[in-house]
């Protein structure tokens, strides 16, 4: 019977992880830690999910929490770190996520301290790959990352953080699990954590082709990771992929607005004059990443259970997941 | 005589002359259009239901048949190229394109970003080259198998990858069964504006290594040219002389236990003879080479266009290496290069004996 602490379990993904944690009979206890106010569809798991508000980036809240009263009694032997998943449609994060690397780093090392948590497991992104020329790249678990030193901040920050945990994948105690998942397409019809989703210019005469996954599906699999026997990287996608563009009019958000690749490095400077990050010239705008599941099947046994469908047409386009399996 | 004399049976009297009074067809025509107006409305009319009928429940015939992808899906508005597609296409290629595409199961991508609706868009028109322009002569499908995954070796010429294109359009249009033929694509293409999206939905793959493993192990046939660029860049005076051969197709079948098929492609040398590579033009625009032809630059970009020679393609005796030597053997890089060379000279071979067969039918 597991004892689990959630990070950031009032994201979507969190949520979902929640409801799938509570109907889990070898979960004994949950306790979710947040930066707001106890969300209210906790309500009905408090037989078994308590929550503490703290913040994670700051050293002295986690510090104080996992020296407290409350955490011993809890008896916490397994982790599930959801640090990017926080980033809410049309939202950002107070500070930008590089700053959740620092407390990737500071759980990890407390992880490591303790002898009592056994498992840790974290949910990265399949964009910390490095995406090469091509509409289409299929990609493994053993792709290199993308060391850009001109890529996207959040990227670059989650390549950080899938660092940090790959660093306790060999000759540790801790066994860690990496949970790569793709676009993650909420219940509402939204997308979370996709770098080439997001507005703003984008090069002309390129439309990558994206893998995407349910959230249910991705909270499905970190509950898999969470009882699995063998640490290790692992990509979660579902089986169908879409090209950008149809994406984009599924959620209706404006752009990116298409320009020619000559203009990239004016567009560039531009937005940098702006205070914006450049993403024009980063590849993700450019080339595609379809991820390669096959180790997730094999060695979790996950196969997704929702199946992504793009409807309609033109304004009238929607994302939905459809249970089908 | 009237109409309503005509429905009361009335008609010109036997023995009268029917040519003084009008068209004697008429009567029996309209009593012919009464008779097949009251068969359709009486076949439109629901039977009355017995009170003894009940609705029954739907018979089960077993788990539903796989979603086959839908041409002429409402989601995708049927313009007029669709419509001209369909024109170009008939439906012994349209089941062709559906016996392809059925694995989909209704997903309208594959895996590599190949889309059936552009697929289909695309073999119209390269069934109009492939028939009319290039006057494309297969000969030796039987090598090819009809499930299993294999590698396609063949040489290249031409600038622009037209030779690989009829090889696609052949499998699909010639092949028995029909197969969908994945050509590995050189990466620099991929960077291309609109032509890495075109490559993707027409179901063509950047060259990577994980690419080809994945399309091997589904069981694909790929076809690669070893040559690379250089077989597409050497000049007229050199054409149909197979330049050195890439090593990564033999250490693929090896490692994934595939036949070679050395496929010999005749016409494409000629389709567009290159005078001259203009290396440090080429270097400038950022291009792997810069063509001088007898038509470009002079007539700009249509001087791109191919000459309309015949092709010949011809699918030779399988190489079974993974049947002689272990997986292992992909590591050691002698006796690969000695199996490169056993493909180069088995296509140069059949490449010769056509052009011979060509010169001599001129001659």
């Amino acid at each position: 019977m597991r004892r689990v602490l959630v990070t950031h379990i009032e994201s979507p993904v969190g949520r979902r992880l929640a409801k799938a944690l509570f109907h889990d009979p070898d979960v004994a206890l949950v306790v979710g830690v947040g930066r707001e106010a106890e969300p209210t569809f906790l309500a009905p798991y408090r037989g078994k999910i308590a929550y503490q508000r703290l913040d994670l980036a700051k050293a002295r809240h986690l510090q104080s929490f996992l020296h407290s009263e409350r955490f011993a009694r809890a008896r916490v032997d397994s982790v599930i770190h959801l640090p990017f998943a926080i980033e809410q449609p049309g939202e950002r994060v107070p500070g930008g996520l590089p700053s959740l690397v620092s407390e990737t780093r500071r759980l990890v090392e407390e992880c490591v301290s303790r002898p009592a948590i056994e498992r840790f497991v974290y949910l990265s992104s399949v964009f910390v790959y490095s995406a090469e020329p091509g509409n289409v790249n299929l990609v493994s678990e053993n792709q290199l990352l993308g060391f850009d030193g001109e890529g996207d901040l959040d990227v670059r920050a989650w390549i950080d953080a899938d660092l940090i945990c790959q660093g306790e994948l060999h000759g540790s105690a801790l066994r860690t699990t990496i949970l790569r998942a793709a676009t993650i397409v909420t219940e509402t019809g939204e997308f979370l954590n996709s770098p080439p989703l997001r507005p703003g210019p984008a090069p002309v005469g390129y439309d990558p082709m994206l893998s995407v996954v349910s959230e249910r599906d991705v909270a499905r699999a970190l509950v898999l990771a969470l009882h699995a026997d063998r640490a290790g990287i692992y990509n979660i996608a579902s089986h169908e992929i879409f090209p950008r563009s149809q994406l984009r009019e599924s959620v209706r958000r404006l752009g990116p607005i298409a320009l020619p690749t000559a203009l990239g490095g004016a567009i560039s400077l531009l937005e940098q004059a702006l205070g914006r990050r450049a993403a024009h010239t980063t590849a993700f705008h450019r080339y595609g990443i379809v991820v390669n599941t096959r180790l997730a099947h094999d060695v979790l046994g996950f196969e997704p259970q929702y199946r992504i469908e793009v409807r309609g047409q033109g304004a009238r386009r929607r994302i939905d997941a459809v249970r089908c399996r | 005589m009237s109409v309503d004399e005509v429905a009361a049976g009335g008609g010109p009297a036997l023995g009268s002359d029917p040519f003084s009074q009008g068209d004697g067809t008429l009567p029996y025509l309209l009593r012919l259009r009464e008779t097949s107006m009251r068969i359709v409305t009486e076949a439109r009319t629901p039977p009355p239901r017995r009170a003894s009928e009940a609705p029954q429940e739907a018979p089960d015939l077993g788990p539903p048949i796989p979603e086959l992808p839908s041409f002429e899906d409402r989601d995708e508005a049927a313009g007029t190229l669709d419509r001209l597609t369909g024109l170009l296409l008939t439906r012994r290629d349209d089941d062709r394109l559906a016996q392809l595409f059925g694995r989909l199961e209704g997903r309208p991508y594959d895996e590599f970003g190949a889309s059936p609706r552009v697929a289909r868009r695309a073999l119209a028109f390269f069934k109009l080259l492939y028939k009319y322009w290039f006057r494309v002569q297969s000969s030796g499908h039987a090598v090819i198998p009809e499930k299993e995954g294999a590698i396609l070796a063949a040489n290249h010429g031409g600038l622009l990858p037209f030779d690989a294109s009829m090889v696609v359009a052949d499998g699909i249009l010639a092949g028995q069964p029909p197969r969908l033929v994945r050509t590995v694509v050189d990466r620099w293409a991929g960077s291309l504006p609109f032509v890495n999206v075109f490559y993707a939905r027409v179901g063509q793959v950047i060259g990577s290594r994980e690419n080809v493993r994945e399309l091997l192990e589904a069981k694909q046939l790929v076809l690669i040219f070893p040559e690379g660029m250089a077989g597409i860049r050497k000049r007229a005076a050199d054409r149909y002389v197979l330049q050195s051969f890439h090593l990564g197709f033999v250490e693929e079948s090896l490692r994934h236990r595939v036949p070679i098929i050395p496929v010999a492609i005749v016409g494409a040398d000629d389709q567009a003879p290159l005078l001259y590579d203009a290396q440090p033009l080429a270097k400038l625009l950022g291009l792997p080479f810069f063509p001088i032809t007898p038509t470009f630059p002079l007539l700009g970009p249509l001087g791109l266009l191919p000459y309309p020679v015949r092709y010949e393609i011809a699918y030779g005796e399988p190489f079974r290496f993974h049947e002689e030597f272990p997986a292992e053997t992909a590591d050691d890089p002698h006796a690969v290069r000695y199996l490169a060379e056993q493909v180069r000279r088995r296509i140069q071979e059949m490449v010769d004996q056509r052009v011979m067969a060509r010169r001599a039918k001129r001659a």
